[in-house]
Order: C-alpha cells, then structure tokens, then sequence
C-alpha cells in the first residue's frame, strides 16, 4: 500500500490562557505565545497509515504545507518511520484557508507517485475547520469519508473504512485511491518514536517545494485561493471568576442551577 | 617466672611428610586463582567506566573506612555486628597464617616472645572465638529467624557450616597440641587451652595426639576446599568487594548516572552484559546477597515486585552462565522484567543501604534507557509525560497554568532586565505549573525581597531540566533541555542559581556540568539558611508548630544535604521538631521520583501512604517538605490516611514566611 | 437590506423533526428573513410524508424527495442530489447540520458548486451583503468572525443550539425533483451500527457528571448516575472515589486518569486539585457543588453552588427532567 499522509503543524492546543495572544494582524494566534506542535489527529492520521504498512506494508509519505518551522512535524513523522517527506513551504504572513490549503496539497499529489490511499486528520487543534480533507478528496476526483478510526483491505482494489458517526459507526467499502480523515480512537493512539529512529529521521532527507514550483503564485497565495476571509479574531473576555448561585433558599439555587445545566444540555 | 622472650612454639608439630601439605598447595591455587581469573574476564567484557580508579588515596581511605573498618556494614545492628566478628577474625586468622609461613618458609623468626604471646596466641585465639560466635549468630539468623530479605541457597549455607568447622578444627588442633606437648605457654591461647584441657579429661594423650594428626589433615584438606572453592561461590565477596569499594563512585549518589555519546552508541541504554561498564559487572560479583537493598527499597516496601537485590543476583546469574552478547537481559527473569524496572522512584535507598557500594540504580535506570530509547516501550502515562516534554519542555500535559504564572504582581526582573542579581531563582516545572506549589514558590520569592536580595528568573523561558525525561529513561531527551537550559544561563551569565525543587538542583549541581555547565547551585533551604546568619531575615512569630520534617531523596541521599533544612525549620518554632523514624540518609520516599509522579500506583501499593502512615504515627502536627514532588505526595497520602488527625503540609518556605511574617496564605 | 433572488437552503438529513432539524430550520429561516429572500428546505421523503408537511410550516418551500439511497443516508447519492438541486436554485447559503453526514459533505458540495465552505458555526448572519458567520477557534480561547467569501456558502452550524423557527404564517409549498438513480455510487455504506448505550468514552463525553470523596460512600454515585441519565451524560470520578473502591478506575479523570473535554463538566463533592483539573482543562463549561467555597474547583468553574450536595443532586435531577 501506497499512502500518503497530510500533516499540519500548529500552535500548542495546550497554551495556558494567560499565554494566549494575538498577533499584530488581528487575525490569527500570535505562534511565539506558544510552542508549534503537530496536530494530533494528524499523528492519529499517521499511526493508523504505519499500522496498515505494519500489516501488509508498503510506503508511507507525509505532505505539509507550512513554514519553515513545519519540518519539524514531517521529522517526528520520518522518527516514527514514515518513509519520505515533502514541505510546500508557505512563508508568507498569512494564514491559508482550507480551500487554499487543499489546491497546494493536490498540487504536489499530483506531481508524486500514485497513492492508494490519501489520509488527513479531522480537524486541526488551531483553526478546527474540519474542511481540508473533504477539499482535498474533490481536488483530486476522489472518493471520501470522513471519521474514520478503522481501515482495512477489502480484495485487490477496494477498502473498508469505519465511520465514527453520532450513535456507532458506519463502514464504507471505498475503491482505491479513497481520501479519508481520521479521528481518534483508542487503537490509533501515536506511537512514540525510538530514539534511534528520531537521530536518523534528522539525518534523512525532505523535500522541499516552493508554491511557484506547484504552478501556484507565492504572491497572490494565499488571497486568490481563499474563500473564508478572517475578519475579526477575538479572545472572549475570560470568566476567572466563578458565577456563585445565590438565592433565598436552596430550592431557589437548585432552580437556578438547572437552568443554567438545562441550557447547556439542551445546545448539545 | 618465665621468661616471655623465649616463648614460641613448633611448626608443624606432630606432622610427616609435610610436603604433601605444599603439593596440595598447587591444585588448590591453580583451581582457585583460575576461578578469580574467571570473574576478571567476565568484567573485562563491560566497557570502560570513567574515573574509578583515580585518587588512589581517597579510594584507599574509603575502603579502609567501608572495607577493613567496616562503616557502612554496620549499620545495622545484628548483622552488622556478627559479620563484623567473622570478618575480623579471618583477617586476623589470615595475618597469623602469613606469620607461620614468613617464619617457618621464609626462616625469619618473628614468631616469637611478646609478639607471639600477645599477637600469635592471645589475639588471634580470641578473634577465633569472636569469628565461631559470628558463624553460630549467622546461622541462627539463617535457619532460626530467617529474614525474607535473605536468599536461602545450599551454596550459602554449605559455606557457613564449612567456616564453622574449620574454625572449631582449628581450636581442637591447637588444644590437643598444648596438651600433649605440655605447653609452658599454653594458657596464653585461652580457647584453645580449654580445648586441650576437656579433651584431656576424656583421652589419653596418646590418643589425643592420634585425633591431632588426622585432625590436622582432615582441617588442612576443608580449608584447601574450601580456598579452591570460594572464588566460584558468593565468597569471593571478601575480594570483589573490597575491589568494590575501592572503585566507588566517589561523588555524590546524585552524579552517578552515566551520559551517553549518541554520535558513537552501539546502543542507548542496555541489554546485555557487555552493554554494561567493568564497574557494573565487579558490582554484581560483589554481591554478598545480604538483601539491605530490598528491605530499603520503598517500591518493595509497599508490596510492588521490584527488588534491586534480585536485579543483581539475576544479572549475576547471567554472568556466570557465560550468557552470550546477543542474549536480552530484560524480560529474561523476573526480577528482570520491565515493568518492574519502572516502578523505581530512584530514590537511592539501595545504593545508601548496600555496604559494599554497589550501584543498583544506575544499572536499573540503564535498563529504561533500552526500553525508552531502543524499545519506546513504557508505561503510557510516562509516554504521556515524555511527550509532553519533548513538545512544551514540561512534563505536566493539561496544565491551565503557565510559568509566569506564579510571579504575578510580584515584580521579579528577567534576567535579562537586570544585570545586578545576587541570584537567580529558579522555580521549575513542578513549582509553577501545579497550583498548590504556587503558594510555595510566591512564599521564597517573598522572603528574598524581605530579606533585600536581588534576584532574577527567567519565567516563560525556563524549560524542564531533564531530571524526569532522565530518570524515566530517556537521556536524548535530558540532554537536549539540558543543553537549552546551558546555552540560556550562559547567555544570561547567570553565576549562581537557588531552587525549592531537589530534583532541578541535583541536575543543575551534579549532572549539567558534565554538559559543560559552569554555574553554582544553592537549594533554598541553605540559602534562606544563611540570609537568617547574616542577619538580613528575622523570625517574628515562631510558631508553636511541632514540625516533622520528610528528608526529600535528592536532597538526603543524593547530595548529603540534611542538616540545613533541620535548622532553618527549627528556627521557625518554639516547639521542638519531631524526627519521624525513617529521616536524614535513611529518609522513606514520597514516591514522587523517578517520573513516577506521572504513573498511577495501584491504590493498595503507594509509597507516599506508606510514608504517611510513618509520619501520622509521631505526635507531629506539620509535615515540613523540602521538594514539589513530596508536597503534592505528602498531601494526597496524609488527606487519605489521616482520618481527624489535625496535621498539615507545608513547604519550608511558607514556614519560614509564617514566621517572617506571621501570615503565608497567599 | 432587501434582496428578493436571496436563497437558502437547509437540508435536513432526519428522517423526523427533531432539536438540530428544528434548530436547522430556524437558522434557515432566520437568514432568508434578514434577507428577504426564501428559504427552501430539503427533506428525505415523499411529498405527503408527515415530515413534509411538518417542514413546510417553516420553509418558504419544501423540496422532498423520496429516494432509497437518500433515506439510507448515502453521502455520495446526498452529494449529487444537493448538487443538481443547488444547481438549479443557485442559492446564496446552503445550510446543513451537525450530523456525521452533514460535516462530511460540507467541504464537497461547496467545492463541486465552486462555493466556500466552513463548519460548527455559531451563527449565521449577513453583514454588508456578505455571509458572515462566528465559530470559536483555537480551542475555545478565540472567537473568529470569518466572511464567506464564494458562493454559495455551504455552512454546518450547531443545529441544536440554534433557536427553532416559527411557524410561517401559511405553509409553503411541497414539491419533488426527478432524480438521476442510476448514478452509482462509488463508495458506499455496508453495514451500520448503533451502539445500543451510547458513547461509552468518557473522551468523547458532551457532558460529565463527576463525583469525589466528599459523597463519602458508593451510594451517593447511584444519584449521580440517574442524574446523569436525565442528561444524557457519561459519569466520572475523581481518583480519591476511584481508590476508595466506589467507582471503577476506567471512570478517572486527571493527570493520571482520562483527559476529558465536554460542553460540560459537573463536579460534585471534588476539591479541584491539579492533578485532577489537568483531565479538564478542554472542557467547554464546569461546574461544581461543593460545600467549601474555597475549594479550588471554583477557581476553574463557570458557576458554582456552595451546598451539601445531598440537598441538591435528588432535587435537581428531578426539575432538569421536568426541563428536558
Ligand atoms: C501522582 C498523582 C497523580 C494523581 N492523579 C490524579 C488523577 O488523575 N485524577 C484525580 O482526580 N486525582 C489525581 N490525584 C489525586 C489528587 O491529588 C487529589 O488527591 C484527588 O483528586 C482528590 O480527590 P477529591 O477531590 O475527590 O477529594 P478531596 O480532595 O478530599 O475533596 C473532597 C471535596 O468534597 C467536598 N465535600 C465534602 N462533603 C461534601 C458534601 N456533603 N457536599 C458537597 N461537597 C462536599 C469537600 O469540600 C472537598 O472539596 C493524583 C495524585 C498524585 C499524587
Ligand atoms: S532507587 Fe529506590 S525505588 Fe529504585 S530500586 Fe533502589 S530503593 Fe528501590
Ligand atoms: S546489592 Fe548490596 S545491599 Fe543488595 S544484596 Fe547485594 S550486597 Fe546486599
């Protein structure tokens, strides 16, 4: 099996509140507020892509699009023995959209080998559009499913892919090449790199490619691809102080309390 | 009145054709030294070990004190007494043999006169008594008592009896030569006089003189065994430990952890003999399978399988089956198996405890390094807490808080906004970024600016020091933050550090300077120690707290630091401290260490219940802890022991601040 | 602002009117009105169905189709279907759910009709003549205003939590469109499965119902776990209830236990310690009860309520299932 797996790098999901900022522009996280990490379900993406070349192997190729800095997602990929990586360098200011995201991704499928199977993470922990993968599947022509935690061949041509859906799951029989973004479960928990191996993936090579490589202009990127404009970025006035509930008699709390429960549960 | 001068006795008495006694001699050291050239190939196979054999002098005093004074030994009453009266009296047997042969052999008459009245006969005959006593106490503690801390082997029990009876063939034989030779001087030898004299009530002394001869070569041929057999047995240990000991790690228990050049690793980590230095395998020759190690072993205490003494004896096991370089020693036994090697706090109680110096921990935290490094196989929880490291540089993934959290409102500079600093204080992961050790650090930083110091931090730009991502394991990973942390005090110039965490100041004082880092260390409780001294801090209200203070690991073991914690705590209150049972150099972990504060213990095996039932038991009323670690274990198993018992938690310095300012809360 | 040629679409993947087709119907409704223009709502059935005719007391017109594939709820034979539909109405907003089905579309119609296309929208509004929606980003820490830039926007909102329509004045019309069948579908369903309890992962939880040591005992979980029923809510403990044998270990949340991130974390009779509050630090909303008013769960709630939990968890579960 010939995979390739689209990986992301952002900003720590985990940055304390207090450390949260927002850059100059206005319009996105400022990234020295916190360390770049790779996106987990993108590492979900990937250990459930190094269990299928466990199985019945096959090679393993990362994709990102991102700044210099993103080299290090494709390297914590190669340590846990992906085979090869590429970098669509993006270094302007601005952040992409998923529209512009996926026209670079299929961009640089196309000028790869083919893939059997093409795999992104859900949704990122930054901007969680949750869009590139179904974009992506349309840029190439190809079939898609979304959430899914479970992959396994069907014969020569086609595969299964399990759905996590609202109440269970659904499986999907899919014919090769098939796009898929996966979620978490509790079988495609990253593994943690050997050491050994994280020494060799600095040594390996990764590709690097320029957008105008791509056929895509760097000065008009990612502007003229973008179909979701940022207008306004805002850190919601943070609520340290707990809301006591007060009242002239328990009955009256509890009421109160339920309402505010009620409110939430009914949203969900 | 006779005259002492003349006083001596007769080689070889009573025995013909003596030269069969220099024959067996051949076989006996051939079989014997071939079985000590043995062991020594069997090190020689380990690498190289770094600076354990330098400073002869220091090393020879050490092994005087340890070896020959038998310091460490003694630290525990029964045993170490009795071991004590065995190992005298075969020295001193040892010595008085070499008398016989420089007289007898080498014809220089030195036994003779004073000497061998007072040495010859009086002081070795009662260092044999001294010695019989020793075995007879040995094997009433082997077969009577029978301590679980003990391996109970054929071999070992062959071994005490053999020694029993040499050394009883040894007093009859002298006793029946008294008698029957008459001997003017006999009462000088008191054991063996009384010997000589019962027996002569019983027997003629023709028979006697029979008995003495096939005694002699029945007592000859045991001690030519048992010469011929030692070096394949545990008693080799007279000699391996003494080597041992000799080639101790000198430094402070907290330096011992070896680094390693990734460049040129075969492997990181080990698993196999020959992934070991010498020193590792001389240790498990040394051995002397007294179990100390295990009984001091707090992950053993509370019922977990892990025992460092049965990690030595497996390895050992290895080692003398000749088992071959390919051959995986984890998982091999299990003693051996990983999941015990990862219930280890590294704490040091076994290194503290095993009287000939041998260095479980450092071969245990070896091990992890293979599963961490080679294998990537360890507990998840652990995994959690390396990656949280390797991708925000600490080890708390899901903190709300962070690092400059602590300093709020308080003012501190940066280190790089001022270039006057006494110090910089250093706080650590586990001080900012879990809430409860907050309240600790605010209180240090609020006793130096009473007290005037200038002081700096370095806030968001501190990253771990590696000491988890260490102990754990993985040694890439301590050393890549280690280097950060250098290259950051450097750039800093930062010439003198003070922490709350043990663990941040072990690393920065006995580990970042084998990375080339050149800059003191001071642990707060020294520090704040000596602002009292020279007058800058004052106690106004000392408290009527009565404080038991915990010893934390890395402060007590792994860097001798005991005393400065005690009289700084003293000072805070009127009342008299409290000592718990288990303090200083024989403190009982908090089980926090290790990165064992990332691992959920099973609910009926936790080592900081264990402690706190130990401290619930004194009539303290605060519990004084000196380390992150031990204030979040101290408090999750004094809130789960303690039933109504009124006793609290409280970091050295939110005492101190009480006392300095008659409030800490905040 | 008035645009008469404004066209939305709300597609309801429901075989019934439930809370997220309501809420769905009243976003939909909601944007044509601010426009002025029409709202054209898309159900799974055959013109007299029940669920048509209930759907056209909120849609200005109701396109229903009866379809095998559709009912099964094939995401590709959905695709094409919306596809020919939109191509034919050219709407402005094409609006889905927050079903399974409707994320997974969303990005794929919006690319096959050249629109933008973005999810888990707060809201849904026009300003200045552009489709303007507001999601929160970077895990709950920011809120982004984000302007749809092509068209038509394709946009999955959170149906549930959006308020449910009114009924039009007279209902709209019903009608059908042919469908091409025998477009086969590449990737297709074969085989579905419900879980009979639903979601049984604490990290997957909506909402968590969490109890500590101060129930003193296993009884008191007992409550919690009828409470959380009328809540449809997952329970969990903190590791002191764990320990004590209450509740099984699986139910930890923590440092050392299962790291959760719900609409909403309830925490009863728990202190709040650090090792505890790092499993709950995504959490969107918590709450707690809890006697001490300075215990440290506070510090990280949205609201609280100082009381003996015994007075309070008996009553409130049995006024929330009055509200729910
Ligand atoms: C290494 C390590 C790892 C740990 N990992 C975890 C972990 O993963 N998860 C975890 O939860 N803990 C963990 N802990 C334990 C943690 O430190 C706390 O001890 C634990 O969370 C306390 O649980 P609690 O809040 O239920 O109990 P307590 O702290 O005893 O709190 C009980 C609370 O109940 C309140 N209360 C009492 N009676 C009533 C009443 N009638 N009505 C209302 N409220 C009442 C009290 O005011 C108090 O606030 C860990 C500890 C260590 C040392
Ligand atoms: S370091 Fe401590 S926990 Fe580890 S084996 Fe030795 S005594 Fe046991
Ligand atoms: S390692 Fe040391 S303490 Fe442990 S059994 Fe051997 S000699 Fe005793």
């Amino acid at each position: 099996m010939n995979i390739l797996v689209c990986l992301k790098q952002i900003l720590d999901p985990e940055v304390p509140v207090r450390d949260f900022a927002i850059d100059a522009s206005g319009l996105q996280a400022d990234p020295a507020c916190a360390n770049q990490v790779t996106n987990i379900f993108c590492e979900n993406a990937l250990e459930t892509a190094l269990q299928l070349k466990d199985l019945h192997g096959g090679k393993i190729t990362l994709l990102t699009l991102g700044p210099e800095s993103a080299e290090d997602a494709l390297r914590k990929g190669l340590a846990m023995k992906a085979d090869e990586a590429y970098l669509i360098l993006n270094d302007t200011e601005q952040l992409p959209d998923s529209a512009a995201t996926a026209k670079a991704l299929a961009a640089a499928i196309d000028k790869l080998d083919a893939f059997d199977l093409i795999l992104a993470g859900r949704e990122s922990g930054d901007w969680g559009a949750g869009q590139t993968g179904g974009l992506l599947a349309e840029e190439l022509s190809l079939p898609f499913t979304a959430f899914v935690d479970q992959i396994s061949l069907e014969g020569e041509e086609r595969l299964v892919l399990r759905q996590q859906t609202d109440s269970g799951w659904k499986s999907f029989s899919s014919p090769k090449p098939t796009v898929a973004s996966i979620t978490n479960s509790d079988h495609n928990l990253p593994r943690i790199p050997k050491t050994r191996d994280i020494i060799m993936a600095n040594r390996k090579p990764v590709t690097t490619w320029s957008l105008e490589e791509l056929g895509i202009s760097q000065d008009s990127f990612p502007t003229q691809e973008t179909k979701a404009r940022v207008r306004q970025l805002s850190i919601p006035e943070a609520k340290s102080d707990c809301e006591f509930i007060e009242g002239d008699s328990v009955e009256e709390k509890i009421e109160k309390l339920a309402d505010k429960i009620a409110a939430i549960a009914r949203a969900v | 009145m006779m005259d002492h001068s003349e006083a001596t006795r007769e080689v070889l008495w009573n025995i013909s054709n003596g030269w069969i006694m220099y024959a067996l001699l051949v076989p006996t050291a051939a079989i014997g030294i071939y079985g000590i050239w043995k062991r020594f190939q069997s090190w020689k196979q380990g690498l190289p070990a770094e600076g354990r054999l330098d400073n002869p002098g220091k090393r020879l005093r050490f092994l005087w004190q340890h070896a020959l004074l038998q310091r460490r030994n003694m630290r525990q009453r029964f045993a170490g007494i009795f071991h004590a009266m065995i190992f005298w009296g075969f020295i001193t047997l040892t010595i008085a043999t070499t008398v016989v042969m420089i007289d007898h052999d080498f014809g220089i008459p030195i036994m003779k006169g004073a000497f061998y009245l007072y040495f010859q006969s009086l002081f070795v005959d009662v260092l044999g008594l001294l010695a019989l006593v020793g075995v007879a106490l040995a094997g009433y503690r082997r077969w009577k008592t029978k301590p679980t801390k003990l391996v109970y082997t054929d071999e070992a029990s062959m071994i005490l009896i053999l020694v029993g009876i040499i050394l009883a063939t040894g007093f009859m034989l002298e006793g029946w030569r008294i008698v029957a030779t008459n001997d003017p001087w006999g009462a000088w030898s008191p054991v063996g006089y009384a010997t000589g004299i019962v027996s002569a009530q019983f027997f003629s002394v023709e028979t006697l003189i029979q008995f003495h001869l096939w005694c002699w070569w029945f007592h000859l041929v045991l001690v030519f065994g048992f010469l011929a057999w030692a070096p394949y047995t545990k008693m080799l240990h007279p000699l391996t430990s003494a080597l041992n000991i000799y080639a101790a790690n000198l430094e402070p228990v907290g330096a011992s952890l070896k680094t390693i050049d990734f460049e040129k690793a075969e492997t990181f980590g080990v698993n196999a003999l020959k992934q070991f230095t010498w020193k590792d395998l001389l240790d498990l020759d040394a051995c002397t399978e007294c179990g100390r190690c295990t009984d001091a072993c707090p992950a053993n205490t509370v019922g977990k399988a892990l025992s460092p003494r049965d990690i030595i004896l497996d390895l050992r096991g290895w080692l003398h089956e000749g088992a071959d370089d390919e051959f995986k020693l984890i998982g091999s036994t299990d003693s051996l198996e990983s999941d015990r090697l990862f219930e280890c706090t590294s704490c040091a109680a076994c290194v503290d405890a095993c009287p000939v110096s041998i260095e479980q921990l450092p071969k245990i935290v070896d091990m992890r390094r293979f599963q961490v490094m080679e294998e990537a196989e360890f507990p998840e929880t652990m995994q959690q807490a390396v990656n949280s490291l390797e991708e925000r540089q600490h080890p708390y993934s899901g903190s709300q808080f962070s690092r400059a959290d602590w300093m709020q409102e308080l003012d501190i500079p940066h280190a790089s906004e001022t270039d006057d600093a006494e110090v910089l204080v250093w706080a650590g992961c586990g001080a900012s970024l879990v809430e409860r050790n907050q309240k600790s650090i605010r209180s240090l930083a609020r006793l130096l600016k009473k007290a005037g110091v200038k002081f700096s931090v370095l806030g968001r730009d501190e990253k771990c020091t590696g000491d988890v991502a260490r102990r754990i394991g993985n040694e890439f990973l301590f050393e890549s933050l280690a280097k950060e942390n250098i290259d950051n005090f450097k750039k800093h110039k930062v010439k003198k550090v003070v922490t709350a965490c043990p663990h941040c100041f072990n690393t920065f004082r006995n580990e970042y300077p084998q990375l080339g880092a050149d800059f003191e260390t001071v642990h707060h409780s020294a520090y704040l120690g000596s602002l009292i001294n020279e007058g800058r801090l004052k106690i106004t209200v000392a408290s009527e707290r009565r404080i038991a203070f915990h010893d934390p690991c890395y402060l007590s073991r792994h860097n001798n630091l005991t005393e400065e914690p005690r009289d700084l705590l003293n000072s805070t209150s009127q009342v008299a401290m409290t000592e718990l049972p288990r303090n200083r150099q024989n403190s009982f972990c908090c089980g926090g260490g290790g990165g064992m504060s990332f691992v959920d213990e099973p609910s009926d095996k936790r080592v900081n219940h264990e402690r706190a039932r130990e401290i619930l038991n004194t009539d303290a009323d605060t519990v004084a802890v000196g380390c992150p670690f031990c204030t979040t274990m101290m408090e999750d198993g004094i809130n789960a022991t303690k039933g109504d018992r009124k006793i609290e938690v409280r970091e050295i310095s939110e005492l101190l601040d009480e006392a300095c300012n008659g409030e800490s809360n905040t | 602002m008035s645009d008469t040629n404004f066209k939305v679409i709300t597609a309801a993947f429901s075989q019934d009117l439930n809370a997220a087709t309501a809420g769905l119907l009243g976003a939909g409704q909601r944007l044509a009105n601010d426009a002025g223009g029409t709202h054209i709502a898309i159900c799974c059935g055959s013109i007299d169905s029940t669920l048509s005719t209930q759907i056209s007391a909120f849609g200005d017109r109701v396109i229903a189709i009866d379809s095998e594939p559709l009912a099964r709820a094939e995401p590709e034979a959905w695709l094409s279907c919306l596809r020919s539909i939109s191509a034919q109405e050219t709407p402005d907003a094409i609006l889905l759910g927050n079903d399974t089905l409707s994320q997974e579309i969303t990005p794929r119609l919006a690319h096959r009709l050249n629109g933008a296309s973005i999810g888990d929208a707060q809201s849904v509004t026009i300003d200045d003549g552009a489709i303007v929606i507001t999601r929160s980003v970077y895990g709950g820490k920011a809120i982004a205003d984000i302007e749809l830039t092509a068209s038509p926007a394709v946009v999955w909102i959170r149906a549930q939590s959006m308020d449910p329509a009114d009924k039009n004045a007279a209902p709209g019309t019903i009608e059908t469109v042919p469908l091409n069948e025998s477009a086969d579908l590449q990737s297709h369903i074969i085989d579905t499965h419900d879980e009979v309890s639903e979601g049984e992962r604490l990290e997957d939880a909506q909402i968590i119902v969490s109890g500590g040591r101060g129930l003193g005992g296993p009884e008191p979980f007992e409550e919690l776990v009828s409470l959380a029923k009328v809540l449809k809510a997952q329970n969990a403990a903190s590791r002191a209830a764990c320990d004590l044998g209450w509740v099984p270990h699986s139910w930890q949340v923590g440092q050392t236990g299962c790291k959760v991130a719900p609409q909403l974390y309830l925490a009863v009779a728990i202190s709040g310690a650090s090792q505890h509050t790092m499993g709950i630090a995504d959490s969107k909303a918590i709450a707690a009860i809890n006697t001490d008013r300075d215990a440290p769960i506070f510090k990280h709630c949205q609201f609280g309520l100082v009381e003996d939990f015994q007075q309070v968890v008996g009553p409130l579960r049995d006024k929330l299932s009055d509200l729910l």
